[in-house]
């Protein structure tokens, strides 16, 4: 699986044809097709290319909404234990 | 615009520009959830789609009301409504519950309803947080139409064997909340 830094995530901001993917607890998701990403923008507040794990904390749902999306990738972190574990 | 009414939101802390932008997508939301809720009543037919006709109808004419009443707070908020209506419907907070391949899998329809009135309870639920004790003309309305949104999510959820919703069907008008807003 790809590995990502949070900078190379933030290229895939949904703009301009480029992919949405949003990162959620070391992982990276795409959500191009999603109907609610269009743009890159979620519900006026949110953008792609971004880590919304502490968003989703404060979010009217949980990050199992995220789970019908292809992870295309984990976010490379200096402490190991941000990297998630193989299913 | 209701000048004041703006500055006293804007005061309280609220990014109005944002909040307005949310308002509009949820009132493309209801006015589109209207439409293809229109299509889905059509569709309920034969023993089973009968018996969910009647509550899909409520909700159909609920949503619009909601729509009715999303729309003066957006003005008075300095907004507007997109000229085109494509684009309206392409910016709804909700995605479009359209009808299923199979529509006598009743199942499936019962599905497609619950989940855009869940969507929809997430989408006022994230308002009256943003709103509460800010903003208070629409944390009420945003208030108002939650209630009802809940209401539709348990009848459609009761049907899918999730659990009963405790309610009994409309008892006279629809969008008891709601109405207020709608006078």
């Amino acid at each position: 699986m790809k590995v990502f830094t949070k900078e190379e995530v933030a290229q895939y901001n949904g703009k301009n044809g480029n992919p949405a993917y949003v990162i959620y607890k070391g992982k990276v998701y795409d959500v191009s097709a999603s109907f609610l990403w269009k743009d890159g923008t979620h519900q006026v507040l949110h953008s792609a290319g971004v880590d919304l794990t502490n968003a989703l904390e404060q979010a009217p749902h949980g990050g199992d909404v995220l789970e019908k999306f292809p992870v295309v990738g984990i976010i490379l972190s200096s402490g190991r234990s941000q990297t998630p574990s193989k299913p | 615009m209701a000048r004041v009414a703006r500055e006293m939101v804007e005061k309280a802390g609220i990014n109005v520009d944002q909040l307005v932008k949310l308002l509009v997508k949820n009132a493309a939301a209801e006015l589109t959830t209207y439409y293809y809720y229109t299509i889905l009543r059509c569709n309920l037919i034969g023993l089973e789609g009968e018996g969910i006709k009647e509550i899909a109808e409520v909700a159909r004419i609920e949503d619009r009301n909601h729509f009715e009443a999303l729309v003066p707070r957006i003005y008075e908020l300095g907004g507007n409504l997109p000229e085109d209506m494509k684009t309206f419907h392409d910016i709804s907070a909700c995605p479009p519950a359209k009808l299923p391949k199979d529509p006598t899998d009743i199942k499936a329809m019962l599905t497609v309803l619950v989940e855009a009135e869940r969507c929809a309870v997430r989408g006022y639920t994230h308002i009256c947080n943003l709103t509460a004790g800010k903003d208070h003309r629409t944390y009420d309305l945003s208030q108002a139409i939650l209630n009802e949104e809940i209401e539709h999510e348990s009848w459609f959820s009761e049907f899918l064997g999730e659990g009963p919703s405790g309610h009994f069907m409309r008892r006279g008008e629809s969008s008891p909340f709601v109405s207020k807003f709608l006078r």
